[in-house]
């Protein structure tokens, strides 16, 4: 058989269900040579080590998941979900994204509807923290800036979460992890930036005019038209306190380099 | 009249060059360790780290910028797939080599396995059939790595945990074979040897007696456990315990062939006190010496 087709099979097998490995096709098994260790217990090394690093990965990524739902239940979300989606390089860092559509679609996790943004919140924060390093815009540098030279452009580790949940209380209530007290999840939404100015990844909440005008800017649009598209939803928009707002939240890319 | 572009001006480099670590024992930096190898930095001569951890950005890079100052460093990957049969990611290519520019690594390693089929990356050390095609497959990736970075790299045996009815040579051979076609170096992993030569009922001293001593740039040391398999033990390596005494002997072994290369004491979970890691750096340095006293107290008689 041919390296490529070996490849294939092995990876097939490892990818089928767990229980393809007691039994592995003739021609499969055939692969291997024969000894005192049965050929299902070996291959089964190799299956645990996959989605048991995949899963520990998942894991790792979703502490507030754990909270809601316990391990196992995670445990088994996640370990379908590598199954139907198995990394696609070597760079684990940004592995999971999706994993937030895939619970919806989840007919086990469907009882707790705002998981799926709990998810979605926890990805954001995971591709904060490993964005790539950039300036900010800061105010000495706006100060010195014309206005027609001005662009705004988002920094690499801003992410724009909306849910018509309260995940940020959510949140809280997870990491406060008082085991007398309940929450009330229908208290409505929130729209959310996570970013990471520093080492450590931060939430902060947004008014719906500030979503809008971020979200226009992380879709590419220019300053202008980001303003103007942000003015028909939400008149009372003012631009100058958006502004001087996230020039202390250094959302911004410096004006040197992002052109 | 010269036209002087100032932001084309490379950045100088913070880090002390590379150079073979005067202290050949080393740890894993792994992120339960950053504040403290960065706050008190441990007796070790030098950091080995899984360039994918920090391919992109992001926060780790801080503590590794900040442990590379003080240490010489190892950059140790598992994701390029040298055994795939398809070529090796670009991608993959171009982010290892920004951190080879950026952090100066004396080694930068991967492993004779393959973990990419089709559009997916298994995220483990699979094992290959050792044949003429596979050997073949192997140094095309290794030369297309090393010309991509302008420098040799390190190769390392696996674990294994299943072996190839149409093996035609055994893996020792195979990896010399490989060092031989490309010129890599061999990173050899002494636990690994100790796990598949049980697995598959080889002798690990004939695998370390014949693999090319000269090639050898690195050694690894790791614990592995004990599974039952019907009315067998396999044993596996789970870089999650503490080096077995019979993997010690071997490296002792090793050492007496080998000479003082620089090892490295890896541990990937369950992680204990930076501490342990340091005692376990400490215990094949006392070997290194030891061995090293014997042959300057051999040569003086």
């Amino acid at each position: 058989m041919q390296l490529s087709e070996v490849q294939k099979r092995f990876k097939d097998t490892m990818l089928d269900h767990p229980k393809a490995l007691d039994d592995p096709a003739a021609d499969f098994a055939a692969l291997f040579n024969e000894g005192d260790i049965p050929l299902p217990a070996r291959l089964k090394v190799y299956r645990n080590n996959i989605i048991g690093s995949l899963t520990d990965v998942m894991i790792a990524s979703h502490p507030l998941l754990e909270k809601l739902v316990g391990h196992e239940f995670l445990e088994m979300m996640a370990r379908s979900f590598i199954l139907e989606n198995p990394p696609t390089h070597g760079c684990l860092n940004m592995y999971g994204g999706g994993f937030d559509t895939f619970i919806e679609n989840f007919e086990l996790a469907k009882a707790l509807p705002y998981l799926p943004d709990m998810a979605r919140l926890e990805i954001a924060m995971n591709e904060a923290y490993y964005a790539k390093e950039d300036d900010p815009l800061k105010a000495e540098e706006l100060a010195s800036t014309t206005p027609e030279k001005l662009q705004l452009k988002l920094r690499q580790n801003i992410r724009l979460v909306s849910s018509k949940y309260p995940v940020h209380d959510i949140r809280d209530f997870c990491i406060e992890d008082d085991p007398e007290k309940t929450m009330n999840v229908d208290t409505g939404g929130v729209k959310l930036m996570v970013y990471r100015p520093q080492l450590e990844t931060k939430i902060v909440r947004l008014e719906n005019d500030e979503y809008h005008m971020l979200s226009a800017l992380k879709e590419k649009m220019t300053m202008d038209d980001a303003v103007e598209s942000t003015l028909n939803t939400h008149e009372s928009f003012d631009f100058q306190g958006f502004l001087q707002r996230q020039i202390e939240l250094e959302t911004f890319l410096t004006l040197a380099t992002n052109n | 009249m010269s036209v002087h572009l100032k932001h084309n001006e490379p950045k100088s480099n913070p880090y002390p060059p590379a150079s073979p670590p005067s202290d050949p024992v080393g740890i894993g930096l792994r992120h339960p360790y950053y504040q403290e190898v960065t706050d008190s930095p441990p007796d070790v001569g030098w950091l080995e780290v899984h360039p994918e951890n920090y391919f992109g950005g992001g926060a780790h890079r801080h503590f590794l910028s900040k442990a590379r100052e003080k240490y010489q460093l190892s950059l140790h990957a598992v994701g390029l797939s040298l055994g795939s049969s398809e070529p090796v990611s670009e991608e993959h290519l171009r982010q290892f080599k920004e951190l080879i520019d950026i952090y100066q690594p004396f080694n930068v390693s991967d492993h004779a396995s393959w973990s990419a089929s089709g559009n997916a990356h298994l995220n483990d050390l699979l094992p290959l059939p050792y044949t003429q095609e596979t050997l073949d497959t192997l140094c095309r990736n290794i030369e297309r790595t090393q010309e991509y970075f302008g420098r040799t790299i390190l190769v390392e045996n696996p674990s294994t945990y299943v072996a190839f009815a149409e093996n035609d040579m055994s893996e020792y051979e195979f990896m010399n074979r490989a060092s031989e076609m490309t010129g890599c170096g061999i990173l050899l992993d002494i636990n690994n040897i100790f796990v598949q030569c049980h697995n598959h009922g080889y002798d690990a001293h004939e695998y370390i007696d014949s693999i090319d001593a000269a090639k050898v740039g690195e050694m690894h040391l790791a614990g592995h456990i004990e599974q039952e398999a019907g009315d067998s033990i396999i044993l596996v390596d789970t870089h999650s315990r503490p080096v077995k005494k019979d993997v010690w002997d071997l490296y002792e072994h090793a050492v007496r062939r080998l000479g003082a290369v620089p090892t490295l004491i890896e541990w990937d979970q369950d992680f204990p006190p930076l501490s342990k890691l340091v005692e376990e750096a400490h215990k094949a340095r006392d070997i290194i010496n030891r061995i090293l006293n014997e042959d300057i107290a051999d040569a003086a008689e």
